[in-house]
């Protein structure tokens, strides 16, 4: 329908172009697809500012939507968040698993002229884990990438230039492994690995990134508006960009909005072409065509702390409050922001198996230990007060000082209170930093938060309760949970898709069965787009929104 | 003066001739114009202020309607059977419903909703079986909580909250600036250096600090109210002790041997209290504002508990979708800003006897 | 009068060196660390301290600051806008918030003053009570929701003003946040200037000039106001260095780069160098201009000048 009527704007504009100047027909065809197509840029409304426009720097959803719109790294993201080839025509893998060769397009080229080479990559990851640079997301590198001496170069062990990444020629970049890694391609998007020119980064010094003047781009767009913490971003199109026929915009205007109402009202007016909508107005706007929910990938739960508080280390106290949660009602009558409510340690669409199907698609897998179920909550509950031999309980939860964990903290407190008699909740408010030092020091009962993936395996959310882990905040410990990891991450599963998978699943079942976390719901955010505009994907992992293939018509 | 002395003159005038006196004579001609000089009234000073108070409509309507908010902050809470952290998540976002009312057409439970998709839906959350005889004099929030309950439970904190932390940094404020105004010399001067100090640090970031250390709770933002208020009531009081100290009663108790407590508490204090009730009629407003201001940054009261700061800031986030939610505490709170201020200015005139005659 | 202003200078400078003092140790006390990402693991962390001289003692790193601060390098943002100086990060900001703060201190300035003179005029009317309800009305409700308010009424449904801050139109997009933020002024003005005016007017002065034949404007302005005006400066200067930083609210739902929800933001996520560095601004301009206005009032009035050159 919408392609229809494109075509025909498209169709009617070429003939009034060629009548008005048969003679430059080129130029003609050229003018008919822009006036399909608005001049005007895409107006987009972002929740909160950059923090850094650095590659190797930025830690957050923002600052990498913006870096991915000027730059390209060795791969992008497809509409379904698969990767395919960017700066990278093609790679190969050896047979162990160990080692990437990546080789690069000729035609990709800096917006100073330069071209983009292997050696810029080798730059970048050098810095990602230069301890001198301290970036917050090395470990996507060590940990995540397996990429070879990552882990004792970040810990100061080793000098940067033993990194495991080679330009074997300007094109060609080489890139050896500690053990095989999976889903190495698809973290090759991912804003961390993206390419820095070495001579311009010298050139600018520590001003880098930090104004349009001391950034480059390779990408579709190029920076041509920002300062540190701006409220307004604005990006053109590149002229130059190997595959610039492809980018529809002409430009994308980012504003910062921290007001939901401001937002939707602007919205409304015709300031913006796309924003995010809080529940609170959901009721205004959800029979809206133009009104959508998209995965945010973050799963939310609540963290008992298992190890220091007793009552919390009994599993039919932790399975009485798992149960007593009615995880749709806080979904479609609080959170109303499309939500999911779920019933797995693995949140749904973001890991897609060998067969293809999402790892977490069946939501009754656990039902026995994890359901919306008051009358089994209660029964457990009081079985466990008895072990315990107590008749009450008072237990505090921390909950970051926004607004959606406030609303299901809220929730969440009457709901047990309500089914577990003699229970008391109550809420620690703070702000999230705050929050996730109190969860890391053990310095909690009860923490409510969250964990987005990092990459579109199940491991992202697996590995975290290892034994040991840092966000492992119940400080739980299981061997045979600690060693099936153990033999999906590096072991002899590491490379087998299949039988890798049927063990996650082995895991996640002790998890649950375990109670070590109570889940809650796997985020979405509504979000309106206006109908003149499409083309615009939409990831949880990674870049939240890509604009290549985005049209705004007129 | 000159008016008391008229109808003598006048006797005296008829005294020339035969005349007998009738009762008109003793009656002021032109009674508005005239004041009776209360000066010379036996009245204790008090009184005086008293009287002067209630000359004063604004300022009695202002302690009328204190009263009255006072009252529904006490008993509000009882007057329907809901409480103020019942959730009732089927019943959120209704709209108010009041007995009666309702047949004219207006608190009937229906309101307006302005969708994106054009046009306005009227919708009435009332019309189940289930509900047909449910009834919410002031709407229910987003987890269905009823809000009249807590529009009065809030007021009550927000004026326990205000009342306590100014009382506080009344006794501190006084204390700290009689002190330092007492003394002067280099006591004035270090006492004066600290307080600039203190004064120069931004509230807000004090305060923040203040309520992320502590735990979070009623006590904790009478404290931080208080470390902001004290330091005005310290300014008051010194200012008035310096005006104070040198005069001839102060003097004399000092020759007859009072120590300085005595003189600072028991002479110049009692002296002092008209403008300092004012300043704390007009630190109870600003306490009540400040802690809104607070719940607006998520420093508040926790939940489920209620101020009228946090039920505005929780009504703000739907005042384009469910305006009828910000409304009951929004209103409460500008009667109550209103009414203490109006109160303060006519506590401050009556206090200030130089003010009447204007 | 010059060792009177010397010895004004060097109090001033003490008292901001103790203020940049204690709010190092605030930053000391604050809980959780500005590295606190959940994605972050210890030895990680501890890089980060040390790559911002964060594990030393707080004395050094007071001192370091101070030497850093007077060749005007003000340590960069560790979260807020990353490895970004501050300096370049408040000088965009800062005059944003400055110019909307100060027009909405103007505005309310000069219709608290018109509300006050009414009010005093026509004391103990009708007209006097009508005067006070409209300046109380203005800090009666909060704000952020007289923002909302007229954002929604003028920006949205009549469309007269833009709903966003816009650099590039800074002038109508500033009507609606200054008109939001000039309330509490207007109020406190209104309100000092009501009782100000009852002084003056009471006072023996005017009664002279009343005999002297005097009425009208030239009575109000050249005797009234003149002398009333005084005490509200002194009432006004606090007032603009409030709303310059205390405008976060505002900020917030116009959208305004400002830097007031800088300082915000900065408290919450630990970040200690914006944090300080924004405080310390906010001190020294409300130390600056109590300076100035002490100052002023030494050349305005001898008599103050010779009393505090005696103490």
């Amino acid at each position: 329908m919408k392609a229809k009527k494109l075509a025909a704007l498209a169709a009617s504009a070429v003939m009034a172009a060629s009548l008005a100047a048969p003679v430059m027909a080129d130029e003609a065809t050229s003018a008919a697809d822009d006036a399909a197509l608005s001049a005007e840029d895409l107006n987009v409304m972002f929740e909160t500012p950059v923090e850094s426009l650095d590659p190797q720097q930025a830690t957050d959803g923002t600052s990498f939507e913006v870096i991915a719109d000027y730059t390209d790294g060795l791969m992008q993201m497809d509409a379904d968040g698969k990767p395919v080839p960017a700066i990278a025509e093609s790679d190969e893998v050896s047979d162990d698993g160990l080692t990437w060769t990546f080789h690069l397009r000729e035609d990709a080229k800096w917006s100073n002229g330069t071209p983009v080479t292997a050696a810029d990559f080798v730059f970048a990851w050098q810095r990602a884990v230069d301890p001198d640079i301290a970036s917050e997301y090395s470990y996507m590198l060590s940990d995540i990438g397996q990429v070879k001496n990552a882990a004792s170069i970040i810990a100061g062990d080793m000098d940067k230039s033993e990194l495991g990444v080679t330009a074997v020629d300007d094109y060609t970049l080489q890139v050896e492994l500690e053990a095989p890694v999976s889903y190495f391609e698809s973290l090759m998007y991912f804003p961390t690995f993206y390419p820095v020119n070495e001579e311009f980064y010298n050139s600018v010094g520590d001003t880098f990134a930090t104004s349009p003047e001391t950034t480059l781009s390779n990408g579709a767009f190029i920076l041509d508006s920002y300062e540190p913490a701006a409220t307004e971003i604005h990006l053109t199109k590149n002229p130059d960009y190997y595959d610039a026929d492809r980018v529809k915009l002409a430009g994308i205007d980012y504003q910062v909005i921290q007001d939901s109402q401001t937002a939707l009202m602007s919205y409304q007016s015709g300031a913006l072409d796309m924003t995010l909508v809080n529940g609170d107005q959901v009721d205004q706007v959800k029979d809206d065509p133009e009104f959508s929910a998209i995965a945010a990938g973050y799963l939310w739960y609540v963290a008992p702390n298992i190890s220091a508080v007793p009552e919390l280390d009994n599993l039919n106290i932790r399975m009485a409050l798992t149960m007593a949660i009615n995880r749709q009602d806080i979904t479609e009558l609080v959170l109303k922001d499309g939500s999911k409510p779920t019933y797995t340690a693995v949140p749904m669409d973001f890991a897609t198996g060998p067969d293809g199907t999402d790892f977490s698609a069946d939501q009754t897998m656990f039902s026995n230990v994890c359901a919306d179920d008051a009358t089994q909550a209660a029964e457990f509950w009081q079985k466990g007060l008895d072990e315990l031999g107590i008749s009450s309980l008072e237990l505090e939860m921390v909950v970051d000082a926004d607004d959606a964990p406030q609303k299901v903290a809220a929730v969440l407190q009457q709901e047990w209170q309500d089914t577990l008699p003699g229970l008391t909740i109550t809420l620690k408010v703070e702000p999230k930093k705050q929050r996730v030092q109190d969860m890391q020091d053990g310095n909690f009962q009860l923490g409510l938060t969250r964990w987005g993936p990092d990459y579109a395996d199940p491991m992202t959310y697996l590995g975290m309760w290892v034994t040991g882990n840092s966000n492992n905040y119940g400080l739980w410990s299981n061997a045979d949970y600690d060693s099936i990891i153990e033999e999906c991450t590096t072991g002899d599963l590491a490379t087998d898709a299949e039988g890798r998978w049927a063990k996650l699943y082995d895991a996640e079942k002790i998890v649950m069965d375990d109670a070590v976390i109570f889940p809650l719901y796997t985020q979405s955010n509504a979000q309106m787009t206006k109908s003149n505009v499409t083309g615009v994907e939409f990831h949880p992992v990674a870049l939240n929104r890509v604009y290549k293939d985005a049209v705004k018509s007129e | 003066m000159a008016e008391t002395n008229r109808p003598a003159a006048a006797a005296a005038a008829a005294a020339a001739a035969p005349y007998v006196p009738t009762a008109e004579d003793f009656t002021f001609k032109n009674e508005s114009a005239i004041e009776i000089d209360s000066n010379f009234a036996s009245q204790s000073f008090w009184k005086d202020v008293r009287i002067r108070f209630r000359r004063k409509k604004s300022a009695v309507a202002g302690l009328i309607f204190v009263i009255i908010l006072t009252l529904m902050a006490i008993f509000g809470p009882w007057m329907n059977s809901y409480s103020y952290y019942k959730q009732d998540l089927t019943a959120a976002n209704l709209a108010p419903r009041i007995p009666g009312i309702e047949r004219l057409g207006i608190f009937d439970g229906s309101e307006t909703m302005h969708t994106t998709s054009g046009g306005a839906t009227v919708v009435n959350g009332y019309d189940t079986d289930a509900r047909r005889n449910t009834y919410y004099w002031f709407g229910t929030d987003r987890y269905g909580r009823d809000i009249w309950t807590r529009t009065w439970s809030g007021t009550r904190v927000s004026l326990i909250i205000a009342v306590v932390a100014t009382i506080i940094d009344m006794v501190i404020g006084l204390s700290y600036g009689l002190i330092s105004g007492y003394f002067g010399g280099k006591v004035d001067i270090i006492m004066q250096r600290i307080l600039e100090v203190a004064n120069g640090i931004p509230r807000l970031v004090i305060v923040t600090l203040l309520l992320l250390i502590l735990k979070p709770g009623m006590l904790t933002i009478i404290v931080a109210l208080m470390l902001t208020e004290w330091v005005g009531m310290s300014r008051i009081a010194r200012a008035e002790m310096l005006k104070l100290k040198e005069q001839e009663f102060v003097q004399a108790s000092r020759t007859l041997g009072a120590g300085s407590l005595h003189i600072i508490f028991r002479e110049i204090l009692p002296n002092i209290i008209g403008p300092v009730i004012t300043q704390v009629m007009f630190s109870i407003p600003t306490a009540i504002f400040t802690e809104a201001f607070l719940s607006f940054v998520g420093l508040g009261i926790p939940v489920p508990q209620c101020s009228l700061g946090s039920l505005i800031s929780d009504g703000y986030n739907s005042f384009t979708t469910h305006p009828y939610q910000i409304i009951p505490p929004i209103i409460v709170m500008a009667l109550l800003m209103l009414s203490f201020n109006l109160i303060a200015d006519g506590l401050r005139e009556a206090l200030d006897p130089k003010m009447k005659e204007m | 009068m010059k060792k009177y202003v010397l010895k004004r200078i060097v109090t001033a400078v003490m008292t901001l060196l103790v203020i940049l003092l204690v709010l190092f140790i605030l930053m000391q006390l604050m809980p959780g660390s500005p590295f606190n990402d959940e994605k972050l693991n210890d030895s990680q962390r501890a890089a980060l301290y040390a790559k911002y001289g964060l594990d030393k003692p707080v004395l050094v790193q007071f001192v370091n600051y101070v030497k850093n601060m007077l060749t005007g390098d003000f340590g960069v943002s560790y979260n807020i806008s990353k490895n970004t100086p501050i300096s370049q990060l408040i000088r965009t900001r800062l005059p944003i918030s400055i110019g909307i703060g100060g027009a909405a201190v103007a505005l309310g300035a000069i219709v608290g003053l018109i509300l006050g003179l009414i009010a005093a005029f026509h004391h103990d009317t009708i007209l006097d009570t009508i005067c006070t309800i409209i300046s109380v009305i203005g800090v009666s409700v909060p704000s952020y929701v007289f923002a909302l308010l007229l954002s929604y009424q003028f920006g949205f449904r009549l469309g007269w003003f833009p709903m966003l801050f816009d650099a590039k139109h800074a002038l109508d997009s500033s009507v609606l946040p200054s008109v939001s933020l000039s309330m509490f002024t207007m109020a406190t003005i209104a309100r000092f200037t009501r009782s100000e005016m009852l002084e003056v007017l009471d006072s023996e002065y005017m009664l002279l000039a009343e005999s002297k034949g005097m009425s009208g404007a030239p009575l109000i302005f050249h005797h009234a106001l003149r002398n009333a005006l005084i005490p509200i400066i002194t009432v006004l200067a606090p007032l603009i260095v409030d709303l310059m930083t205390g405008s976060l609210v505002v900020e917030k739902i116009y959208a305004i780069p400002g830097v007031g929800s800088l300082l915000v933001n900065a408290i919450q996520s630990n970040d200690y160098n914006v944090v300080i560095s924004l405080a310390f601004i906010y001190s020294a301009m409300y130390i600056g201009i109590m300076l100035a206005v002490d100052i002023l009032y030494g050349v305005i009035d001898p008599r103050i000048r010779l009393a505090k050159e005696d103490g």
